[in-house]
């Protein structure tokens, strides 16, 4: 009897079953085989093995898709975890067009700012929450800010935005300001930003299109600071894009 | 499992098809040696020849050995529609399965900003001057039903728009023959999405 009874232990400590996850990137291998790098709810990014899904007759294919919210099932215990099950969780809005640059983009982020096997929840709350908003074309830059601003917040890096340290005062918001990556605003003659664009962006009131402007400025300046010099390819290649579309 | 010798390295190439594991590279080598020498030369001449001679079309970026590929060098087919394709297999597919009689663009990949494959990569220089000169009267989009296929469509679709050219997406949805029953929820929604007046 022990035996059995062994194996039944190994599986539960390496099963997980019906995950909420979204699938980041996707490579092909082998023949009919795919390498799916995933965010999971409760266990972070993970690595998993999706076999023979490349077959003319595979029934997943069509769901092993990024932005598409899933329940995969996998097993394993090494890095590489083998994928024994996918559902898609309805309902769900699909990217299209435009919208799966920026999608492209958060998919980045998040394997820029998230470790393997590092399980952040709240940070696949408001990834959720971001391709939702995502698939309405009038909502991107306001989406794209606030998960740009939850993520780095979620993943360790504080974002103050309220408070004039060096000088001790709150935010006012007739003056300028500029941005330290580790103190946060501090009053200048010269500063970029506005006291009431820092207030608004602290408050997520993103309804105004200045203050778009001035939030995409901050979080450039934030994100490029943590990047340390690295470049991120999709930023690269949408300017690409862009230079390609709009030269008429 | 290394074997040395001659034989043991022709094994080993073989691996290197598609599908072509050990094993089957064993049955390969040993069939060519025993029982098909003249036929293995043969073989291994028009590997060397089309390895050597076989280039991308200048006008379409097809895989051929002269200039212009068969259909880009044919009269009788329509120049002013053009379909674009992620590889030249997709070419092949397309040529033998449809009635399409116009040509083909080959972008050898799909966007993938992920990877940083951009539009520097997919020749979408040569194909933007194929839209100015104004020859280009409709784009067909057949890139593959997957995100990236569709990014790269948007994105080719919007340089249809700036020169005015046409552009259409192939249909994806339930496949000939298939029951509702047995599709799955992806490929069901997407049929909806993209459902006809009849």
């Amino acid at each position: 009897m022990k035996e059995p009874c062994k194996a039944w232990v190994l599986m539960t400590e390496t099963a997980v079953y019906l995950q909420p996850a979204f699938i980041l990137q996707h490579r092909k291998f082998r023949e009919t085989s795919l390498i799916l790098d995933v965010l999971t709810r409760d266990y972070g990014r993970v690595s998993l093995l999706a076999r023979g899904v490349r077959k003319s007759r595979s029934k997943t294919a069509g769901l092993l898709q990024p932005f598409i919210p899933l329940a995969i099932s996998y097993l394993g215990r090494m890095e590489l975890k083998i994928m024994t099950n996918v559902e898609i969780i309805p309902p769900y809005h699909q990217l299209q067009g435009a919208a799966l640059y920026s999608g492209f983009y958060i998919n980045e982020l998040i394997g820029f700012f998230l470790h393997k096997d590092d399980p952040h929840p709240e940070i696949f709350n408001h990834y959720r929450e971001c391709v939702i908003d995502l698939a309405d074309s009038s909502k991107t830059e306001a989406a794209l800010r606030n998960f740009e601003i939850d993520l780095v917040h979620h993943a360790g890096y504080g974002l103050q935005l309220n408070y004039d340290l060096q000088h001790n005062q709150p935010l006012d918001s007739l003056k300028t300001y500029k941005f330290d990556i580790e103190q946060g605003p501090i009053e200048a003659e010269d500063g970029k930003f506005s006291g009431a664009g820092l207030q608004a962006i602290s408050s997520r009131e993103f309804s105004d299109p200045q203050v778009l402007v001035e939030a995409k400025r901050l979080m450039r300046t934030v994100i490029d600071s943590y990047l340390q010099g690295k470049q991120l390819k999709t930023r690269l290649i949408m300017s690409k894009i862009i230079k390609h579309t709009k030269n008429a | 499992m290394h074997k040395k010798g001659l034989l043991g390295e022709l094994i080993q190439s073989l691996c290197c098809l598609p599908g072509v594991g050990p094993k089957s590279a064993q049955r390969m080598a040993f069939h060519l040696l025993q029982r098909d020498r003249n036929r293995g030369k043969l073989l291994a001449d028009t590997l060397l020849r089309a390895i050597d001679d076989i280039g991308y079309c200048q006008h379409c970026r097809t895989l051929t050995e002269e200039d212009l590929c068969g259909i880009c060098a044919n009269d009788s087919r329509d120049h002013s529609i053009v379909c674009i394709v992620e590889s030249p297999a997709d070419v092949w597919v397309i040529d033998q399965a449809t009635i399409f009689r116009g040509q083909y663009f080959v972008l050898h990949g799909r966007l993938s900003p992920l990877d940083g494959l951009g539009p520097d990569e997919l020749g979408l220089d040569l194909l933007e001057q194929r839209l100015a000169s104004g020859s280009i009267k409709e784009l067909i989009l057949a890139t593959n039903s997957t995100v990236e296929g569709e990014a790269t469509a948007y994105f080719i679709g919007e340089l249809a728009k700036k020169h005015q050219v046409s552009a259409s997406r192939i249909a994806h949805g339930v496949p000939m023959g298939g029951e509702l029953e047995f599709i799955d929820s992806g490929t069901l929604s997407h049929a909806f999405n993209g459902r006809k007046v009849i």
